[in-house]
């Protein structure tokens, strides 16, 4: 099970944080987030950017970790899925910078 | 002993009675895999000929040869058949047939459950063929979109019959995802590391995990839309706090994985045929594997690219066209990968090798425009047109029928002994592969020109006449190749010559073996040192066939074959497999008479199958396992090893792990559903929340943690020889589990509202009623526990039957905890 878990650590960061970004803008958008200020933006972005630079920063860490997974093919392919979850985050997670809130 | 007395003794203990006794009691994975392909291929042709009347019905604007009626069951039935029907059990069938050979092991991890997902997947089937037979088949499309398919709209049978039978379907598909997960992980020659591994076990890996957590939310969401038509509890009625967007973001949760649990299992034959056919090892088998644990996580974020019409804000359909865009990165990496194989190689234009050409063209395209329609715009404009319906179609038929056409002439050697008539292939190949394109290609325009999916008839003034036309003629050239190719499978079986051993090559264990396999596969069992073990060792099969492996002794008629460290391939333990046997029959039996007790609205008689099952589960868990241990037994000439049930981790272990986690993903999605609804639906908050039970729920907690550490009890009382005291532990926790249900059923009688009031009341209604049932399994597994200790069956060294209930009772204990937190909620926070 560690095996199954090593290899995909990556890539379940990256599942996590896409669920956790869908389901937070569920929330905000019902919870009108979008309508309060707060430092010159909206909470409902200031939350949503927020989250997503912490996912990033996770996939980061994810990555350093697995180089002390012992080398070999476990660690090759929990390097590749690291990569790729950190990849998917910063792509699929993207949206927030720019796009309109709730409409 | 020499090899023949080997083959006689080895075949009378895994070899299958003759007859319908034999029919009936096969556990053997190579007969189930066989019946399966047989029974998907025969609902294929089902599925095509509701095709071929489609297209003759479209052939010509205003065309009464169907009425609407009709056509609604046409397509929905022809979608229903080709997905759940034909694709995925064709993909069981090949991998219960090769995997083990592929692996190098006898059998399948847990041979009657193949059994028993064979039967339910025959009965289902069944079900769902009748219905079309009687009239009465379900018309809703496949994807049943509510509320086209709730009582209001569909007041018949038709949907029923489509959420009962697939959902009987579904359980062979699960039991098949277990299976396979678990035979790969664990039942493999010794020696054989996960990264020497054959990639298409990788490929079926990946998927049975897929399968694991993607089929749990439309299992669920069929569950709640057959409760809402038969008991009126509205999860999907916009009246009452339901939401039609619940049952479409729950059935693409599955839909969209569905698509890549598809085409995966396509993709390993692929990237098995396709080196041999090029002579040459596949190039970067790692990058390949990484690519599919990338498009394996990925396929689950896209599941609203299906529903970028519904208007959902623009923020979260921008998560779901990245992550649609994104997901053709790990595809493209594998077709580079077979471009780069075929570079490197020296390939031979045969028949297997026209098909995967075909499968590469056709798919690419598929992609192609895939990656279109993952654009929210471009989908705005062409949803539910037929540039859809011909973009799926090249996915599907591109990356699935193709490449299986292309694998069924690559193992039919193997699974008939016998050579391919010459050149009546070809002439399939390009019947299918010109009619294909013919019909589906020009759909592209037919759907650019605004023609809508799910017509059943058009206008002339339309200006879609002559491209329906076209893809009508190009169908029926399609389906001559199609039964061109049926007819040389059949003169490949009856007719032709012998086929040599091994006929293209392969360096896969599959053909380590005389050809049609015996029924234990091989002799005595490899040890692997190489991912291409025949290309490394061609007299492999030979040594194998004269006892130079393991398990070579045929030894008390027991099936025994050996399972392996899961990482390293290190020899681990030796798994006895149980014979032949009605129970796998019987028991699906049983299950298929609850759904049609629940089809014909006799609920209450319903619970006597329930019983039933309960009774044939408590059976099948019961004839395995003995009284005495067998200790460490011979393996090989100075090598030993334990047997399963002595030993920590054992495959019975493991499925129960993955069955759990399935479980768990049927949870989520109903936690899923409660906070959709909570958060999107309209009619919320609900004119009623729950008034209390904060009491009753404590208690009903405080109990679950009771009954999870009673059974953790047992098991350790059991591990240390403490019969009395496991026993004693066994009883409380029963006690507790008892308590358990009366407590949860308690706050739902007496604290919520009517579960028909509002889609709040039947939620939390739901949530209670899975946690009573998982404390209801807990409390079996102790009674099982509390009988095995008593008989001898449980002691200090076979206590994987203990470990097994321990799993079971943590499992409710946390899913009454997490339920009881959410039901609870409204009242603590009031």
């Amino acid at each position: 099970m560690m095996f199954l878990a090593r290899i995909s650590a990556g890539l379940l960061l990256w599942a996590f944080g896409f669920s956790l970004l869908y389901a937070l803008h569920g929330f905000g958008c019902e919870g009108g987030w979008h309508e309060i200020r707060i430092a010159g933006g909206m909470l409902f972005r200031w939350v949503m950017v927020s989250v997503w630079v912490l996912l990033c920063i996770a996939g980061l860490a994810v990555i350093w970790w697995i180089r002390s997974v012992p080398a070999g093919f476990e660690r090759r392919l929990g390097f590749a899925s690291a990569l790729v979850g950190c990849a998917a985050t910063v792509v699929t997670g993207a949206p927030v910078t720019i796009t309109s809130a709730c409409v | 002993m020499n090899a023949l007395n080997r083959h006689r003794a080895l075949t009378t203990i895994w070899g299958s009675p003759q007859g319908w006794r034999g029919t009936a009691t096969s556990v053997n994975h190579s007969d189930i895999g066989r019946r399966f392909i047989v029974a998907a291929f025969a609902f294929f042709a089902i599925g095509g000929v509701l095709a071929m009347l489609m297209r003759a019905q479209l052939a010509t604007p205003g065309s009464a040869f169907v009425g609407p009626e009709i056509y609604n069951q046409l397509f929905t039935m022809h979608g229903s058949i080709m997905m759940f029907l034909f694709a995925i059990p064709m993909f069981e069938g090949l991998a219960l047939y090769l995997l083990p050979k592929m692996l190098g092991s006898r059998d399948m991890a847990f041979p009657r459950l193949s059994a028993y997902g064979w039967w339910c997947y025959l009965f289902g089937g069944t079900i769902l063929i009748v219905s079309l037979a009687l009239g009465v088949a379900p018309d809703s499309g496949w994807f049943m979109y509510t509320p086209l398919s709730s009582k209001a709209y569909t007041p018949g049978i038709n949907a029923d019959v489509w959420l009962l039978g697939i959902t009987f379907v579904e359980i062979s598909a699960v039991a098949a995802a277990i299976e396979i997960t678990v035979s790969i992980l664990k039942v493999r020659a010794p020696g054989m590391r996960l990264d020497r591994m054959p990639l298409l076990a990788w490929y079926l890996l990946v998927t049975a995990l897929m399968m694991i957590a993607a089929f749990p939310p439309l299992i669920l969401a069929s569950m709640l839309l057959e409760v809402e038509r038969a008991f009126g509890w509205p999860f999907f009625d916009p009246d009452r706090g339901g939401s039609p967007l619940l049952w479409q973001h729950l059935f693409w949760l599955f839909g969209h994985p569905e698509v890549y649990i598809i085409f995966l299992p396509a993709a390993g034959v692929v990237s098995t045929v396709l080196p041999v056919m090029a002579r040459t090892r596949i190039l970067g088998y790692g990058w390949i594997v990484a690519a599919l644990l990338a498009l394996a996580f990925l396929s689950f974020g896209l599941w609203v690219h299906h529903m970028f019409t519904t208007g959902i804000p623009h923020m979260a359909l921008g998560f779901f066209s990245a992550a649609s865009a994104l997901v053709a990165v790990p595809t493209a990496l594998q077709i580079f990968a077979w471009l780069g194989t075929l570079w490197n190689g020296r390939p031979e234009l045969k028949l297997p090798m026209l098909y995967l050409l075909g499968f590469f063209l056709i798919f690419v395209l598929g992609g192609l425009t895939g990656v279109m329609l993952a654009m929210v715009p471009f989908d705005w404009q062409a949803h539910d047109t037929y540039f859809v319906v011909a973009h799926l179609h090249y996915v599907l038929i591109g990356g699935f029928v193709f490449p299986m056409l292309a694998g069924a002439y690559y193992w039919l050697p193997h699974f008939t002994g016998r050579a391919r008539v010459p050149k009546l292939g070809e002439a399939a190949f390009w019947l299918i592969f010109v009619g294909f394109n013919v019909t589906f290609f020009l759909m592209h325009l037919t759907g650019l020109l605004g023609m809508p999916r799910r017509i059943y008839t058009y206008p002339e003034e339309m200006g879609w006449t002559w491209l329906n036309l076209l893809s009508s003629v190009g169908s029926f050239a399609m389906a001559f190749g199609f039964a061109l190719f049926a007819i040389d499978v059949a003169l490949q079986i009856f007719m032709s010559r012998r086929s040599r051993r091994n006929p293209w090559g392969g360096s896969t264990l599959e053909w380590a073996m005389p050809i049609p396999a015996s029924a234990y596969n091989f002799a005595s069992q490899p040890h692997i040192e190489d991912r291409d073990p025949l290309a490394t060792d061609p007299e492999l099969g030979l040594r194998l066939a004269r006892g130079e492996g393991y398990l070579a002794e045929a030894r008390h008629g027991r099936r025994e074959t050996m399972a392996v460290d899961i990482t390293t391939g290190a020899v681990d333990h030796v798994v006895v497999l149980p014979g032949n046997t009605r129970l796998p029959i019987i028991t699906a039996a049983v299950t298929g008479s609850f759904f049609l007790c629940l089809l014909f609205g006799f609920y209450w008689l319903a619970l006597v199958p329930v019983a039933g099952v309960i009774a044939l589960g408590w059976r099948w868990a019961w004839t395995l396992g003995w009284q005495e241990d067998l200790g460490r037994v011979s393996i090989r000439p100075g090598e030993t090893a334990l047997t399963h049930r002595e030993t920590a981790g054992a495959p019975g272990w493991w499925g129960s792990v993955f069955l759990l986690v399935s479980d768990a993903t049927l949870l989520g999605s109903l936690l899923f559903g409660y906070a959709f609804l909570w958060v999107v639906a309209s009619n919320w908050p609900p004119p009623e929340l729950i008034g209390g039970g904060i009491f009753i729920g404590l208690v009903a907690a405080l109990s679950a943690l009771a009954g999870t550490a009673l059974t953790r009890r047992a098991t350790s009382a059991s591990k240390a020889g403490s019969t009395a005291s496991a026993s004693r532990a066994a009883s409380a926790a029963m006690g507790a589990q008892a308590v358990v249900i009366a407590a949860l059923m308690s706050v739902g009688i007496t604290e919520l509202p009517v579960p028909g009031s509002h889609a709040y009341a039947a939620i939390c209604w739901t949530l209670l009623l899975y946690a009573a049932v998982h404390a209801l399994i807990a409390l079996l597994c102790a009674a099982f526990i509390r009988a095995r200790v008593v008989s001898g069956h449980v002691s200090g060294t076979r206590t994987l039957e203990a470990s097994v209930a321990q799993l079971f009772g943590d499992y409710a204990g946390a899913a009454t905890l997490i339920v009881l937190l959410c039901v609870l909620a409204p009242a603590v926070l009031s």
